[in-house]
């Protein structure tokens, strides 16, 4: 589970020249003169967890962040001053204040470009960059905290956590209160819905991929009342289906598209599926891409999004 | 009375094949199912549906792919003279990727008129660079074969590259998992629309060759040595050479670039039946379609639902048994 807030460990640290007491002593004897100048260097170093169980070591709070994800972008900017944030990826369009800020390439990434800004913590989101890259950033001297997203609660606390590492608490805080109550009366709504609607998501037509069980969707359709079609749980957050699945699933709802376009560029190329009752009960809907892809504040106007589709 | 055995055992191992793979998928059903079906067939059963539209046409599809790269693959290790080559020699692989992405990266429509569009572009492209390579092994109007192998591989190294440079450019995941599903193979799209066209490639090309064998063999002591016993050496090897081209274009247009089985069902039957029985081509064909039938068998059991990507497992059995091949005392490349 992400964002624990016990998991989020702050270890205050004071190191001296080169964190060892006995070195210390040695440096005393040694570099007499120099004393000083180690006095200076020594900083406040905070550990902290991220949500992947690394430790991430921080000199001091971090001034200067930036995001290697369209979705943590977002999430920084509802969180922190726009000053603090000194980037967006070349993916970033959302809030409009980020297209001011200065593009960092995520993929591949642009190490010189990441350098030359400064950083001293990098937001990102599991799946998005991958490790060998945040290897490479703190070797670098960036360190790199990672976020992941099984549930939209796990937004919620982390979009809390950014502030507790940031020291933007309270306003984390308000935030999350307000987009925690709006979650409550979205579930109170439908909680008794007897007979939840079966929604199948699409991402790509050829293959067929969908929104899996372990994916931010499938809490999304709780909330809603309805439940993910795929109730099977397979290794790939976003499966590849074939058609005689998705003839078994036999989803009352089809996300992935207007009716125009999935009949054009999913349904001529799989006519054996016009038998499913999404499609022939005509529900098939087009959500927003961006809502559905990212897990940012924006969570309650996806959930809205969706409500529209399901209880129309 | 050997030849005659192994062609039955073919046609049974291909028969089994079929009716195992008729039983799996998402839906449970055995051979009571398929029974069923033949007797009472329910348009409005779901399992029934599944079995007639879509698991019958994949296997057909995986059938007459097999046997079509096989069958090309013996062509070109004929026409070359070399135990090396296979069907994509001339760039037919890397020509219909190149189509495909074309397409799966928004140059072109995905749908035009209802027609779905990657095969289409695959087959143009396959059709194209296989005629750049063609072209590009002549000398003074000669086909020089060792020219046209050099041509394929430089050709197929260019447009792989031109592939590859989209594919870095593509700017969604979507499409980058179409191309990488698409250069490992599937049977997935599989439709009655779309098995009769690799499947009449096919058999036309095996009429085609029930005339041509003895030319065939023939042709394999030697450019020279054909030409002195009276063989148009050119002609045939432009028959050889425009069969190749077009089994092999439908072959990858509709499932994608899968290796190695024409590379290693030829030798398969010449360790079988000697380097120039009468029916080594047509039984290469057969061999073929049963490893085909295997492998998508094998990749639907091991990884369901989707199966893995057919080119993997025909890789992961093809080379042990290459390796075999090659270690065996009394067979020559």
């Amino acid at each position: 589970m992400a964002g624990n807030t016990d998991r989020l460990v702050l270890k205050q640290k004071f190191t001296f020249c080169f964190g060892n007491s006995g070195l210390w002593l040695l440096c005393l004897v040694l570099l007499l003169g120099g004393c000083r100048q180690a006095k200076e260097e020594s900083k406040e170093i905070l550990v902290v967890e991220d949500d992947l169980g690394r430790q991430v070591k921080l000199q001091g709070q971090p001034k200067r962040v930036l995001s290697l994800s369209a979705s943590m972008t977002e999430m920084l900017f509802a969180v922190l001053d726009t000053g603090t944030i000194v980037a967006r990826t070349q993916n970033d369009d959302y809030p409009a204040a980020a297209l001011a800020k200065p593009v960092v390439n995520n993929y591949p990434v642009d190490y010189e470009q990441v350098l030359a800004l400064k950083p001293d913590l990098i937001f990102t989101v599991e799946g998005i960059t991958p490790p060998d890259v945040a290897a490479r950033l703190e070797e670098l001297g960036v360190p790199v905290y990672y976020q992941k997203y099984e549930q939209v609660e796990d937004i919620f606390t982390g979009l809390e956590d950014i502030g507790r590492i940031m020291g933007r608490e309270a306003q984390a805080k308000t935030l999350t209160d307000s987009l925690r109550q709006e979650v409550r009366k979205l579930n109170e709504r439908y909680k008794h819905v007897q007979q939840p609607l079966r929604v199948l998501a699409i991402t790509w037509q050829d293959p067929i991929y969908v929104y899996g069980q372990n994916t931010l969707l499938t809490d999304k359709l709780r909330i809603l009342g309805a439940e993910n079609a795929v109730q099977e749980v397979f290794e790939q957050p976003y499966p590849a289906l074939t058609r005689e699945y998705i003839l078994k699933l036999n989803p009352d709802v089809l996300l992935g598209g207007t009716p125009e376009k999935l009949e054009a560029e999913f349904f001529s190329l799989y006519p054996e599926l016009r038998r499913i009752k999404a499609y022939q009960n005509k529900r098939l809907y087009h959500p927003t891409d961006d809502l559905m892809s990212r897990p940012s504040p924006r969570v309650v106007e996806s959930l809205r999004e969706l409500e529209g589709f399901l209880y129309p | 009375m050997k030849q005659g055995f192994y062609f039955i055992l073919a046609l049974l191992l291909i028969g089994l094949a079929l009716l195992l793979g008729l039983q799996v998928g998402t839906f449970e059903t055995g051979p009571g199912t398929i029974a069923e079906l033949l007797f009472n067939y329910n348009p409005h059963d779901s399992a029934h549906y599944a079995i007639l539209h879509l698991r019958l046409p994949r296997l057909l599809l995986a059938l007459v792919v097999g046997a079509s790269l096989a069958f090309c693959g013996y062509l070109m290790q004929a026409m070359v003279n070399n135990g090396l080559a296979d069907p994509y020699l001339l760039g037919t692989a890397s020509g219909a990727s190149l189509g495909a992405v074309i397409v799966f990266f928004g140059f072109v429509q995905v749908s035009v008129g209802g027609v779905y569009m990657p095969p289409v572009f695959a087959l143009a492209g396959a059709f194209v660079v296989t005629l750049v390579v063609i072209m590009l092994g002549y000398r003074k109007r000669r086909l020089i074969p060792a020219q046209l192998l050099l041509a394929g591989i430089a050709i197929s190294a260019l447009v792989s590259s031109v592939v590859a440079l989209l594919t870095f450019l593509s700017d969604s995941e979507g499409k980058l998992r179409s191309v990488i599903f698409w250069s490992m193979g599937s049977f997935e799209r599989a439709s009655w629309t779309l098995v009769p066209y690799p499947a009449a490639a096919l058999l036309l090309a095996l009429l085609l060759f029930v005339f041509y064998q003895k030319q065939l063999n023939i042709l394999l002591l030697g450019a020279d040595r054909a030409q002195a016993l009276g063989l148009q050496v050119a002609r045939t090897r432009w028959v050889i050479l425009a069969t190749v081209s077009v089994v092999t274009g439908f072959a990858v247009a509709t499932s994608g670039p899968i290796g190695f089985v024409g590379l290693i069902i030829p030798h398969v039957t010449r360790g079988l039946l000697g380097t120039t029985g009468r029916f080594n081509l047509l039984f290469s064909a057969f061999v073929g379609g049963f490893f085909m039938l295997f492998c998508d068998l094998c990749s639907r059991l091991l990884y369901p639902p989707a199966g893995l990507p057919i080119g993997i497992i025909t890789s992961f059995f093809g080379v042990p048994f290459f390796v075999y091949l090659l270690f065996k005392k009394n067979y020559n490349f």
